[in-house]
C-alpha cells in the first residue's frame, strides 16, 4: 500500500510546471518514478517472456514437426508454454500493480494541491472565474491525467519494449527479414504526430464547448427562480440547444479525424505485415529459414505491428491528456495569496485601532473604487459606513483581512501597517457577516461552528445562537439543531440565513467586527434584538457597521458618508446632523415619516 | 451533496425490461446508423478471424508445398481484403462515433427540456451538482453504451464464433478443446468483472463526493477564507482523496490481476494443443499451419472475451445510469397546465385566496387558512418578522409553488385553470436574493423583455436608478457582471434586478425585499418612478422599511403564516398592535435622541484627517 504522507503536500505542485509537458508530467510523479521506472521494466520482462514463447514455438516446430530431434517429452515443451505464460501475467501484473500505485498516489496529490491552492487563491482571482469550469478542470482533466499515467504512458513504454524485445529476437531470426519488417515505422509515427497534432486541437475545441456546456446549465440551474419568474423557458432551451449543437458538431469533427486515422494506420500496418509474410515465406521456400523459425517470426512480426498500431492510438490518446496538464496547470501557475507572510504578531493581543493614511484602491486598472481614504478610530470603537449603493463601503472593510491589497496609502492596525500582520492572524482576529451569507450543506450546528477549530460544546452554540436572535428559530424545526441546511440554504428564509450567519461569527469571538449590511434582510423588531444582543458584544471591539438604517448606525463613535468612493462626510450623528450635507438629507427622508408618524399618533390619541 | 439519497446509488444490475425498451426506443429513429456499423463490424470481425486462417494457407499451402503460385494468390487475397476491412474500420469508427455524440445530444437536450418545466419543489430538494450529473456524466454512459458497448460486443461475438467455426473446419478435435475451456474463461472473467466493478461503485460515490466538496469550497470560498478555515477542510477533504486512492488503487490492482488469469488459462489451452500436436505428429492429421492458426486463434480469443466482459460490466452502470434519466424525465412536474389550460389573454383583475393553506415539504402549516382579496390596481404591503410567511406568499402567487388547500383566483378564474406561461410572463416579481447571469449588464436587463430596445432598457435603468452607477463603469451597459452578478455590490445586483422587472412591463409587480441593501437617497430618488409604475397595476410589496410601504393602499402584517393585522398605514396605527410595536420601537428609540441632536460634541477620541 502506499504510504498516505504521500498523498499530502510533500511538494509544491508549481515544481512541476513545464513548458515540455511530458516533462512536467514526469516530474509531477515525483516520490513515485522509481515504481514507474519499475513497472515499466516488468512490461520489458512480460515482453521478453512472450517471445520466449514464439521461440519455443520455433524449435518445437522444427524439431519435432519437421524433424525428430527433439530431447525433450512433449509435456515438458506443453509445461513450459504454460510456463512462460505464467511469467508473463506475473510480470503484467506487477507493472499494472506499481503503475496503478502511481497513479492513484500522483492524482491524489493532485487533488488535495488543486483543493488547497483553490481556497488559497485570491477574490480576484475567484470573481473573474465560473465555477463549472473550475469543477471540471479538477474533475474530468485530473481524471485524464490519472489514465495517462495506468494506461497510457505504461502503454507507451510497453510498446517500446515489446518492439525492442522482439526486434532483437527477429534480428537474431535473420537480420534481413527483421530491416525489412520494421520499414513502415516512421511512416506511421510520422502519420501518427500529424493526427496527434489535429486531434489535439479537435479535443480542445470539444472540451472547451464542454466547459462552456456545463457552465450554461448550471447558469441555468442556479438561476431557475428567474427563469421562472420571467417565464423564459424556451429562451433558455434555445440557448442550451445551441451550445449542446456546437457540442457535437465539435464532437463529430473530433470524430472524423478519428475515423480516418484508424483505417490509414490499419492499412499501413497491414501492408507492412503481409511485405513480411511474403518475403518470410519466400525465404523459407528457398530454404534460407526453418519452416519453425517463419512461424517464429510470423508470431513475432504481430507483436511489432500491433503495438506499432496501438502506438498511434496511444500518442492520439495522449493528446487528451496533453490538453489536460494544460488545463490542470492555468490552475497551478495561479499565483496564491500568501497566507503566513508578515510576521509581526503582537505579544498582548489586538487592541484594534485602526488608521487609514491616503488609501486608494482598484479592483482592476483604469477603474479605481477607493479614493483618498482616511481616518482613525480607536479600539473598541464603532465605525459606521453609510452611502450610495455602489460606493466602496464593502470594498473599504474587505481591506481589513486582506482580502484584497489596497493600490496605495496605509492603513495602521494598531500602529503598525497591515501588511506587516499574516492574512492568518489578521483573519483569526476579524469576524465578518456578510452582506449575502452563504451557508454550507451541512447541519445548522455545523454551520455555526464552522469557523471555530475545536469542538464547541451544545450550550456556548445555543448562546450563540441566542444573540443572534435564531434559537427559537432553530428550536421550531423538528430536528433543531440538526437541520441541514440545503444547498445554499433554501429552506431558511433570509432573514433566518443572515442570523445563522451572525451567530457563526459571534461564536468565533473577533476582536474586530465588521456587519456588512447585515440586517438588511431582518424586520425591525428583530433587528433591534439582535442590536441589544450586539450591544454587550460590540462593547471593547473594533466594530464596523454598514447599514442604510440611521437608527442602526447613529450611537458609532464615527460615522463615515461614503459617495463614489470618496468620504465625503464624516463624523458623530451629532456633528453630522449640524452639517448641511448627505448625512443631513438622509435623515431627514427617514426621520420625516416618523415625524408623520409622530403626527398621526399624536392626533390618533 | 446533503443527503445520502443523493450519493451515486446504484442499481444492482437488475434487468429491467422496461428500461432496456426506452433505451432501444432512444436508438429507434437512428436504426439506419445503427445497422450501418453493425454491418461494418460483422465484416470487420469475419476478417479478423479469417486473416489468422489465410496465414494458415501461406504456411501449409505456400511454404510447406512449396507453391509460389499460391502464396501470391494467398498475399493478394490478403491484400484486398486489408483495404476492405480498412473501409469497414472508418465506416464503423465514423458511425458510431457520430451517433454517440448524436445520442449523447438527444439526451442532454431532452433532460434539459424537462428540466425546464420542473417545478420549483424539485429544485429545492434536489442538489445541483445532482442534477449537472444527470446531464454531463449519465448521458455520457448511456450513449456509450449503445454505442460502443453494442459495437465492441457485437465484434467480440462474431469474433468468437467464427473463429469457432474455423477452429472446427481445421480440426474439429482439437478445436473441441477451446471450446471446453471457453466457459471457464468467461466465468472467471466475469467473476473478476464484478469484484472490481464493487470496487468502481466505492470509486464514484468517494467521487461524487469529492466533487461536491470542489463545488462547495469553490462557492463558499469567501467563507472559507474569512472564516480561515483552509486547513480543516483541507485535513477533511485529504479523507476524501485517501479513501479514494484506496478505492480507486484496489480496483486497477484487481484489473491488473485480470488479464494475466484469463491468460495463464488459456496458456493451459495452448499446452494443450501443443501436446496434442505432438502426440499426433506421425499420423499427419494436423499440419504446421493448423498448429499457428490455433495458437493465434487462442491467444487472440482472449480480446473479445475482456471487451464482452468490460461491456457486461459497464452494462450494468449505464443501465443504473439509464434508470437514473428516466426517473427525472417521468418526474412530473408538480405544477404544470391542466388539459385545456387556457390563457385570458390578461391577468389584470381582482386576486383572492380562499382559505388558502400550503405547506413545504415537512407539513408544517406555513400559511394558515389565509383569506384576501386584492383589488384591481391595489397596492398592498406585506410586513412582518422574517419567518412569517411573506415571501411563500409571494411563490404562491407566481405558482411556484400551489395552494395545499384552498384556492387562489385570479380575474374570477381558479389559477390552476390558466396556463402557467399567462400567469408568469405577465407576473413581474423582484426577488428576495438577487440573481444575475453571466453577461453583461444590458443582456441582464434585457432578460425581462428579450427584444427590448436599447432606449427601453435605458429608461428601465433610469427608472430605478441604476443608470448613474452603470454610466461610471468602463464599459457602461456592456460591463460583465460576473457569475452570480459577483462584479456588482449587492445593492448594484438589486436595482438590475429591479430593472429588469420593470422592463417587463408586468401586470402583475411583486416587490419582495426588492431593495433592501439600496441606500435611502437612491430609494428615495426613485420612490417616484416605482410609485408610477404601481399606479395602474396591481402590486405587492414585501418590506422592512417604513419609508417603502407606507404609501400603500393596504397593508398586511404576516405573522406566522396568518394575517394578523389588515388596514392603511393610520388605521394600523390607531389600533396599537403588532404594526404600532413594530415600527414605533424604531421612532421612539429615534426620538430620545432627536432631543438632543444639537448638544454639545463631547467625544474626542477620534478623529479624522
Ligand atoms: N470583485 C469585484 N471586481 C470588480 N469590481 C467590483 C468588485 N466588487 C465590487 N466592484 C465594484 O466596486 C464598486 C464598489 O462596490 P461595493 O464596495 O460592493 O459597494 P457598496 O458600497 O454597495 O458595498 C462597485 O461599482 C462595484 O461594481
Ligand atoms: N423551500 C422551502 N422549503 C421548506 N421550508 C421553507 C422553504 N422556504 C421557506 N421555508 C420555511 O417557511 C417559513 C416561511 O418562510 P418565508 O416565506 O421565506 O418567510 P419570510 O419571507 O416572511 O421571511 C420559514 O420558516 C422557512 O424556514
Ligand atoms: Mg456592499
Ligand atoms: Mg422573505
Amino acid at each position: 500500500m502506499v504510504q498516505s504522507k504521500k498523498g499530502t503536500a510533500d511538494f509544491d505542485l508549481k515544481e512541476a510546471i513545464s513548458p515540455n509537458r511530458l516533462v512536467g508530467l514526469w516530474r509531477l510523479m515525483r516520490g513515485y518514478q522509481l515504481d514507474y521506472t519499475f513497472a515499466t521494466l516488468m512490461q520489458g520482462l512480460s515482453a521478453a517472456s512472450k517471445t520466449a514463447t514464439y521461440l519455443l514455438l520455433s524449435y518445437f516446430v522444427d524439431n519435432y514437426f519437421l524433424a525428430s530431434t527433439g530431447t525433450y517429452p512433449v509435456w515438458a515443451i506443453a509445461a513450459s508454454f504454460v510456463a512462460f505464460a505464467g511469467l508473463q501475467g506475473y510480470f503484467t501484473f506487477l507493472s499494472g500493480k506499481h503503475a496503478a500505485k502511481t497513479a492513484e498516489g500522483t492524482v491524489e496529490r493532485l487533488r488535495n494541491y488543486l483543493f488547497d491552492h483553490l481556497q488559497h487563491l485570491p477574490f480576484s482571482y475567484h470573481a473573474v472565474t465560473d465555477t463549472g469550469e473550475l469543477i471540471q478542470r479538477c474533475t474530468s482533466d485530473v481524471d485524464a491525467l490519472r489514465r495517462f499515467y495506468n494506461d497510457q504512458a505504461i502503454g507507451i513504454g510497453r510498446i517500446a519494449l515489446l518492439f525492442v524485445v522482439n526486434f532483437i529476437a527477429l534480428l537474431r531470426i535473420n537480420t534481413r527479414l527483421a530491416l525489412v519488417s520494421v520499414i513502415a515505422v516512421p511512416i506511421v509515427v510520422i502519420t501518427s504526430i500529424y493526427f496527434f497534432k489535429k486531434v489535439s486541437k479537435a479535443y480542445e475545441a470539444y472540451q472547451e464547448q464542454d466547459a462552456i456546456l456545463s457552465t450554461t446549465l448550471q447558469e441555468n440551474l442556479s438561476g431557475v427562480r428567474v427563469v421562472k419568474a420571467f417565464a423564459r423557458q424556451t429562451h433558455e432551451i434555445e440557448k442550451f440547444e445551441h451550445t449542446n449543437w456546437e457540442k457535437f458538431k465539435r464532437g463529430k469533427q473530433l470524430l472524423t479525424i478519428h475515423s480516418l486515422f484508424w483505417p490509414i494506420s490499419d492499412t499501413i500496418c497491414g501492408f507492412q505485415m503481409l511485405a513480411g509474410f511474403l518475403i518470410g515465406a519466400m525465404m523459407a521456400i528457398r530454404g534460407e529459414i526453418t519452416v519453425g523459425n517463419y512461424l517464429a517470426y510470423a508470431g513475432l512480426v504481430v507483436w511489432i505491428i500491433y503495438p506499432l498500431r496501438g502506438l498511434g492510438r496511444l500518442i492520439v490518446e495522449m493528446s487528451n491528456a496533453l490538453v489536460s496538464y494544460d488545463r490542470v496547470f492555468k490552475i497551478i501557475k495561479e499565483v496564491r495569496e500568501p497566507l503566513d507572510e508578515g510576521n509581526y504578531r503582537p505579544a498582548e493581543g489586538l487592541h484594534g485601532e485602526i488608521v487609514f493614511k491616503h488609501v486608494n484602491f482598484e479592483y482592476s486598472q483604469h477603474e479605481p473604487v477607493l479614493h483618498d481614504i482616511n481616518f482613525k478610530i480607536d479600539a473598541g470603537k464603532v465605525v459606521a459606513l453609510l452611502g450610495s449603493t455602489g460606493s466602496g463601503k464593502t470594498t473599504l472593510v474587505n481591506l481589513l483581512p486582506r482580502f484584497y491589497d489596497y493600490t496605495s496609502g496605509e492603513v495602521l492596525l494598531d500602529g503598525f501597517d497591515l501588511k506587516c500582520y499574516s492574512r492568518r492572524y489578521l483573519r483569526s482576529q476579524i469576524g465578518i457577516v456578510e452582506q449575502e451569507p452563504f451557508l454550507f450543506s451541512r447541519s445548522i450546528r455545523e454551520n455555526i461552528t464552522y469557523g471555530v477549530g475545536r469542538n464547541v460544546p451544545l450550550e456556548e452554540v445555543e448562546q450563540a445562537a441566542k444573540m443572534a436572535a435564531v434559537h427559537d428559530v432553530i428550536l421550531s424545526f423538528p430536528e433543531g439543531y440538526r437541520t441541514l441546511v440545503g444547498e445554499r440554504g433554501v429552506t431558511l428564509s433570509g432573514g433566518q440565513k443572515q442570523r445563522v450567519a451572525i451567530a457563526r461569527t459571534l461564536l468565533k469571538n473577533p476582536r474586530i467586527l465588521i456587519l456588512d449590511d447585515s440586517t438588511s434582510s431582518v424586520d425591525t423588531e428583530t433587528e433591534a434584538q439582535i442590536r441589544s444582543a450586539m450591544q454587550s458584544l460590540m462593547h471593547d471591539r473594533t466594530t464596523f457597521i454598514i447599514a442604510h438604517r440611521i437608527q442602526s448606525i447613529m450611537n458609532a463613535d464615527l460615522i463615515l458618508v461614503m459617495e463614489d468612493g470618496h468620504i465625503i462626510q464624516h463624523g458623530t450623528h451629532t456633528s453630522l446632523l449640524r452639517e448641511d450635507g448627505v448625512y443631513r438629507q438622509i435623515y431627514d427622508i427617514q426621520t420625516r415619516i416618523d415625524t408623520e408618524l409622530e403626527e398621526e399618533l399624536s392626533s390618533a390619541s | 451533496m446533503p443527503a445520502d439519497f443523493y450519493e451515486e446509488e446504484d442499481f444492482q444490475g437488475q434487468f429491467k425490461g422496461n428500461v432496456f425498451k426506452r433505451i432501444l426506443d432512444l436508438m429507434r429513429p437512428h436504426w439506419r446508423w445503427v445497422v450501418g456499423f453493425l454491418i461494418c463490424v460483422i465484416i470487420v470481425s469475419i476478417l479478423d478471424a479469417y486473416f489468422t486462417y489465410l496465414s494458415k494457407q501461406i504456411v501449409d499451402e505456400g511454404i510447406v508445398g512449396k507453391d509460389i503460385n499460391a502464396l501470391q494468390n494467398i498475399l493478394v487475397k490478403y491484400g484486398i481484403l486489408i483495404v476492405v476491412q480498412a473501409a469497414s474500420v472508418f465506416g464503423f469508427v465514423y458511425m458510431v462515433g457520430v451517433l454517440g455524440e448524436r445520442v449523447r445530444y438527444d439526451l442532454r437536450q431532452t433532460l434539459f427540456n424537462h428540466l425546464q418545466r420542473l417545478s420549483l419543489s424539485y429544485y429545492s430538494r434536489t442538489p445541483v451538482g445532482w442534477i449537472m450529473s444527470r446531464v454531463t456524466n449519465d448521458t455520457e454512459r448511456v450513449a456509450e453504451l449503445v454505442t460502443w458497448g453494442v459495437l465492441d460486443s457485437t465484434w467480440g461475438v462474431i469474433n468468437i464464433l467464427t473463429s469457432v467455426i474455423f477452429m472446427l473446419v481445421i480440426d474439429w478435435r482439437l478445436a473441441l478443446i477451446v471450446i471446453a475451456i471457453l466457459p471457464v474463461l468467461f466465468y472467471v472473467a466475469v467473476l473478476f468483472r464484478q469484484r472490481i466493478l464493487e470496487q468502481f461503485r466505492k470509486v464514484r460515490k468517494v467521487n461524487s463526493k469529492i466533487t461536491a466538496s470542489y463545488n462547495e469550497n469553490i462557492s463558499g470560498v469567501r467563507v472559507v477564507k474569512a472564516l480561515g478555515r483552509e486547513d480543516e477542510n483541507l485535513r477533511e477533504f485529504g479523507e476524501q482523496t485517501s479513501a479514494m486512492r484506496k478505492a480507486g488503487y484496489r480496483a486497477a490492482w484487481l484489473s491488473a490481476l485480470f488479464l494475466p488469469s484469463v491468460q495463464i488459462i488459456s496458456a493451459v489451452g495452448l499446452g494443450g494443443i501443443i501436446w496434442y500436436s505432438g502426440a499426433t505428429v506421425g499420423s499427419g492429421t494436423f499440419s504446421i499451419g493448423s498448429l499457428q492458426a490455433f495458437i493465434t486463434y487462442m491467444t487472440s480469443m482472449l480480446w473479445p472475451i475482456q471487451d464482452i466482459a468490460r461491456v457486461f460490466a459497464e452494462m450494468q452502470r449505464a443501465l443504473a445510469s439509464a434508470e437514473r434519466i428516466f426517473s427525472l424525465v417521468d418526474t412530473t412536474p408538480e405544477i404544470q397546465d391542466k388539459p385545456g389550460a387556457i390563457d385570458p389573454g390578461t391577468i389584470r383583475g381582482e386576486i383572492q385566496f380562499e382559505h388558502m393553506y400550503f405547506w413545504y415539504e415537512d407539513e408544517l402549516p406555513v400559511i394558515k387558512d389565509l383569506n384576501l382579496t386584492i383589488q384591481r390596481g391595489e397596492t398592498v404591503a406585506l410586513v412582518g418578522s422574517t419567518g412569517g410567511g411573506k415571501t411563500t406568499i409571494v411563490n404562491l402567487l407566481c405558482r411556484f409553488y400551489e395552494p395545499k388547500r384552498g384556492r387562489i383566483l385570479i380575474g374570477g378564474h381558479d389559477y390552476t385553470d390558466l396556463s402557467l406561461q399567462a400567469i408568469q410572463s405577465r407576473i413581474g416579481v423582484v426577488l428576495q436574493t438577487p440573481h444575475l447571469f453571466s453577461g453583461t449588464i444590458r443582456e441582464n436587463i434585457a432578460y425581462g423583455r428579450l427584444k427590448a430596445s436599447m432606449e427601453d432598457i435605458e429608461a428601465a435603468a433610469k427608472l430605478v436608478g441604476a443608470d448613474r452607477f452603470i454610466q461610471h463603469f468602463e464599459h457602461a451597459y456592456d460591463e460583465q457582471v460576473g457569475e452570480g452578478g459577483v462584479l456588482l455590490s449587492v445593492g448594484q445586483k438589486q436595482l438590475i434586478s429591479l430593472a429588469r422587472a420593470v422592463l417587463s412591463k408586468p401586470e402583475i409587480f411583486i416587490m419582495d425585499e426588492a431593495t433592501s441593501s439600496v441606500d435611502t437617497l437612491t430609494e428615495a430618488m426613485i420612490q417616484q418612478g416605482m410609485e408610477a409604475i404601481m399606479q395602474d397595476r396591481t402590486s405587492i410589496i414585501i418590506a422592512h422599511r417604513l419609508s417603502t410601504i407606507k404609501s400603500a393602499h393596504r397593508i398586511l402584517v404576516i405573522e406566522n403564516g396568518q394575517i394578523a393585522e389588515m388596514g392603511n398605514h393610520a388605521e394600523l396605527l390607531k389600533l396599537k398592535g403588532k404594526y404600532y410595536n413594530l415600527y414605533t420601537r424604531q421612532f421612539r428609540f429615534e426620538r430620545e435622541d432627536a432631543y438632543n441632536i444639537f448638544k454639545e460634541d463631547s467625544q474626542t477620541n477620534f478623529s479624522a484627517e
